[in-house]
């Protein structure tokens, strides 16, 4: 079993995707053999009103539930967004979120923010966070979108020590108190391994060793990225077939209950 | 023993091992400076990290912490990649690395490298930018020895602070165009910015080849680079990113065939190409 918690439907502003219906998507899965995948809207990213974003995906997986697993992007600065909220967790059945900080204007300490994620934890959401959407030296002359700094994320988990955040397409935690387990940081994050390397400087092993297989998920950013990379990453990483199962799969599992 | 000259055998643009199986080979790849406490271990890891992966041989460069560097720095350099071929027999092919702004140094560097040590080309970074004239006594001196010269490249839609001088496909495009019977890579297609604007820009340069290393791993980069350049011209790196640069090459809808090129056909035939 493989599930994908990094995976994305729709258009992106600044490049044509491939594999971005859900259809395409399943087959290029099918392929692969991973079997689920979390799933949002790209075209949210850039789209002012995000829900008609979530109200494109929610209808592109109607007819895969089983399979494609639908987060909501909220921006909580855009009017309307409890409403928004509300209906993406108990009418689309969305069952976590993906923000956009640095896309979307806003700080995890803005109060709106922090409105957005008690909301979100008491639903029992799963709140995962891109770092970035695309390496920013391929940046359009748009826009100029910084990665979020790991430190603005270790802030937040010690804020909401009882919220569930998942951190998407980021490096350097093993340098970051997020990577260490003496930093007294929540165990309330899972870190998706999709730029980790398992070989060289081996973040993924260091992560393991640190924090123990228990917080790392399995990501592949289909289809910004290919998911061959991510896939061949647990191929040659040396660990157990516990450890690597768990990575695959059991911990996206374990967050995500209805999906096993 | 001089490795760029024991490449095994060579049929039609592919290269072999005993059994059969086309070599692998990493265009792009570096050693560790010897300022780095832990070199050793990590050039063993790079060795071991290309043993996993099926990478035969990697193309190595070693370059200074910081640049510009002098004619000195990159003489030590390159006598650390000299080390460091006779530590790996058979896996590590040396890339000479010089600053073009010593002239006089730079054309001796590469003439020794090139002629007593077997290097298989010519790594030039960001000092100067490719079209500069100061670059044009190495491009010919390349030429006239057979070898290529890597290229660190990039294209940004902003001004790189850091990299005042990079250059990016159009420079190259237009050296080529210069130089026509000279082997350019353009480094790192996916560590280089906008890959479709390097892609295009590339596309009427036909002698200049494209390294496919770096960490980014977006999807349709192969896809597009074959489609608008020809398989002919696309040669495997990772750029030390080893499982982006080998993830994106199986993941990348190719023939067999194209695949075995990009892995190593088409860079043995370039390193074929070296001069006696």
């Amino acid at each position: 079993m493989i599930i994908d918690f990094n995976a994305y439907l729709g258009h992106y502003a600044f490049r044509r995707l491939r594999h971005n219906t859900a259809p395409e998507l399943l087959r290029l899965m099918d392929a692969k053999s991973i079997d689920k995948a979390v799933v949002s809207s790209a075209s949210a990213i850039t789209y002012r009103n995000p829900q008609a974003g979530n109200e494109e995906v929610a209808e592109e997986v109607s007819r895969h539930r089983d399979r494609l697993i639908p987060f909501a992007v909220i921006n909580p600065f855009y009017a309307g967004w409890p409403d928004d909220l509300k209906a993406c967790h108990e009418e689309l059945g969305m069952k976590g979120l993906r923000l956009y900080p640095r896309w979307h204007n806003y700080s995890f300490s803005d109060k709106q923010c922090l409105a957005l994620l008690s909301a979100a934890t008491e639903r029992g959401m799963v709140v995962s966070i891109p770092i970035r959407a695309e390496d920013s030296r391929q940046r359009s002359w748009l826009v100029d979108v910084p990665d979020i700094p790991l430190s603005e994320i270790a802030s937040l988990v010690q804020a909401f020590p009882k919220a569930r955040f998942v951190l998407l397409n980021g490096l350097g935690y093993p340098s970051s108190p997020l990577g260490r387990k003496e930093s007294g940081l929540p165990a309330n994050y899972l870190i998706e391994i999709s730029r980790l390397d398992s070989l060289l400087a081996n973040e993924i092993g260091q992560l393991t060793a640190s924090l123990g297989s228990d917080r790392l998920v399995f990501g592949t950013g289909t289809p910004f990225s290919y998911p061959d990379p991510a896939l061949l990453k647990l191929e040659v990483l040396p660990a157990s077939k516990e450890d690597r199962e768990k990575i695959y799969w059991r911990n996206a599992a374990r967050w995500l209950p209805s999906t096993s | 023993m001089v490795i760029g000259n024991d490449l095994g055998r060579v049929t039609a643009g592919m290269e072999f091992d005993p059994e059969g199986r086309t070599l692998v080979i990493d265009c792009h790849a570096h050693l560790q400076h010897h300022s780095r406490s832990t070199w050793e271990t990590d050039d063993r890891k790079l060795i071991a990290a290309a043993d996993s992966l099926g990478i035969d041989r990697l193309c190595c460069s070693l370059l200074t912490p910081r640049r510009p560097a002098t004619a000195d720095q990159f003489r030590e350099c390159n006598r650390w990649v000299i080390d460091a071929i006779k530590r790996f027999p058979g896996r590590v092919l040396g890339y000479c690395y010089v600053n073009p702004g010593y002239t006089r140094e730079a054309v001796d560097e590469i003439r020794r490298c090139v002629g007593e040590h077997g290097f298989i080309g010519v790594k030039l970074y960001n000092e100067y930018q490719c079209t500069e004239p100061v670059v044009f006594p190495i491009v010919e001196l390349a030429i006239e020895l057979g070898v290529p010269i890597l290229h660190h490249a990039g294209h940004s839609h902003y001004f790189v602070a850091e990299q005042p001088r990079i250059s990016d496909g159009g420079h190259l495009a237009e050296l080529a165009r210069r130089y026509p019977e000279a082997k350019l890579i353009c480094a790192h297609i996916c560590g280089g910015g906008d890959w479709e604007w390097t892609i295009k820009a590339l596309k009427k340069a036909p002698s200049v080849f494209l390294d496919t290393s770096g960490s980014v791993t977006d999807m349709g980069v192969m896809e597009m680079a074959v489609r608008t350049l020809g398989v002919d011209r696309l040669v495997f790196g990772c750029d030390m990113s080893m499982t982006a640069g080998m993830g994106r090459i199986r993941g990348a809808q190719l023939s067999e065939h194209d695949r075995k090129m990009i892995l190593g056909g088409n860079m043995a035939a370039i390193v074929k190409g070296r001069k006696p």
